[in-house]
């Protein structure tokens, strides 16, 4: 054996104490989801909720999009704890695929459906740039939160971790959003705000490497 | 690898976790020559010596992220998707290397002014260079050699030397100003 190897191998394990094992993904996952959920819901009740929130929870588009974007957060949550576990197939990033689908396939038929009743009217888009900072904004206690729990594992795949890490986040920021902003219109909530989602998530696991990487380890 | 043998390596790694340092040496012995076979199968280009670092980066990681194995699990996946994952980054830190490096026969002049070429002339002597490493004491020889050689993090260089990451950083601060002064009284 290598004299430095070897070397090295009795340091570690010298040095070596007990260490307490991190708790399994989905465990993570409900952890992170409860301290999102209170950061969430302390910016919902700081904005005020919007006056029309008991009928929206009537209304069933309302519902299954809010629902599915909480579905998206969830599994993303859930991916990105797996992914920081060495051995884990990559293929669990694909979960949140399915809630993703559900939530942009409620938005597009929410297009489809003004286009037959207002025509050419329905594509009017209207600037709201202030979606993109909101949705950052309520999605931050979130945001950091995963931040913090993912550098305690593996920066397996760090782009594709961070990503998933910063869609669970913005999507329950979303989820947030709807209920303190009145913005219905199913091309302004898939343009602004599913899109400021999509932009938000790119953007963090193009920096992926930044955030998670090997000296992070162990030092969380 | 066998069942009963990856059976005893998922058994020392529960140990090991649960501190037994005994345990955690031997898991370490055993898994290295398996490290060392893996990383010369991907990296057939690699000469001993980097083959060697490469080994023991995947050591400190797995040292590092050793909370994130659940037992539940088989431990080989778990080792091999961090052997994996370094040698893959290897493989990146070499690419970049090489992609930046060109081979020149006469390294072109730098200035006009022959004397303006004094000092970068010196620093890119790499057998001054060598000799005022040499000339360095034992602790700022061993610290420039891991962070500045092989660019080794302060937490990986502590946990390879044995000394606290501020008197690496104290060391390699006096070994760059030492090895400045004796390469500036070279001039």
């Amino acid at each position: 054996m290598n004299l430095e190897t070897d070397d090295l191998i009795e340091r570690l394990a010298t040095r070596h104490k007990p260490i307490r094992r991190l708790p399994p993904p989905r465990k993570r996952a409900l952890y992170w989801l409860l301290i999102a959920l209170c950061g969430v819901a302390a910016v919902v009740v700081l904005m005020s909720p919007r006056d029309d929130l008991a009928a929206k929870l009537t209304d069933t588009r309302f519902l299954i999009e809010e629902l599915a974007a909480l579905a998206t957060a969830v599994a993303a949550a859930f991916s990105a704890f797996c992914l920081i576990v060495p051995g884990h197939s990559r293929a669990v990033a694909l979960l949140p695929a399915p809630p993703l689908v559900i939530w942009l396939g409620s938005l597009g038929h929410g297009c489809w459906q003004a286009w037959l009743s207002f025509g050419d009217e329905a594509w009017r888009l209207s600037p709201e740039w202030v979606c993109l900072p909101a949705i950052a904004v309520v999605g931050a206690i979130p945001a950091l939160t995963m931040v913090a729990m993912l550098q305690k594992g593996a920066p397996i795949a760090p782009r594709m971790t961070v990503m998933l890490g910063a869609l669970a986040a913005a999507a329950l920021g979303n989820v947030g959003l709807r209920l303190f902003h009145p913005q219905d219109a199913s091309l302004m909530v898939l343009v602004w705000q599913f899109g400021s989602v999509a932009l938000l998530s790119l953007l963090a696991g193009w920096g992926g490497r930044q955030v998670l990487a090997w000296r992070h380890v162990g030092n969380a | 690898m066998t069942d009963g043998n990856s059976q005893r390596l998922t058994d020392l790694m529960r140990s090991s976790q649960d501190g037994d340092g005994k345990a955690y040496l031997e898991l370490l012995r055993a898994i290295t020559p398996m490290l060392r076979a893996t990383a010369r199968r991907q990296l057939p280009v690699y000469n001993r010596q980097d083959m060697e670092d490469v080994v023991q980066d995947i050591l400190m990681s797995l040292h590092a992220a050793r909370a994130t194995y659940d037992p539940e699990r088989p431990f080989i996946p778990w080792l091999m998707g961090i052997a994996r994952n370094r040698i893959a980054d290897a493989v990146r830190r070499y690419a970049r290397q090489a992609a930046h490096e060109q081979v020149v026969e006469i390294v072109p002049e730098t200035f006009f002014d022959p004397g303006a070429n004094m000092s970068a002339e010196v620093y890119r002597d790499p057998e001054a260079l060598r000799r005022a490493i040499d000339g360095l004491p034992h602790q700022q020889r061993r610290a420039m050699e891991l962070l500045k050689l092989r660019e080794m993090s302060l937490k990986e260089a502590a946990a390879v030397s044995g000394t606290s990451v501020g008197a690496l950083k104290i060391a390699v601060h006096r070994a760059v100003g030492t090895l400045r002064e004796v390469l500036s009284k070279g001039t």
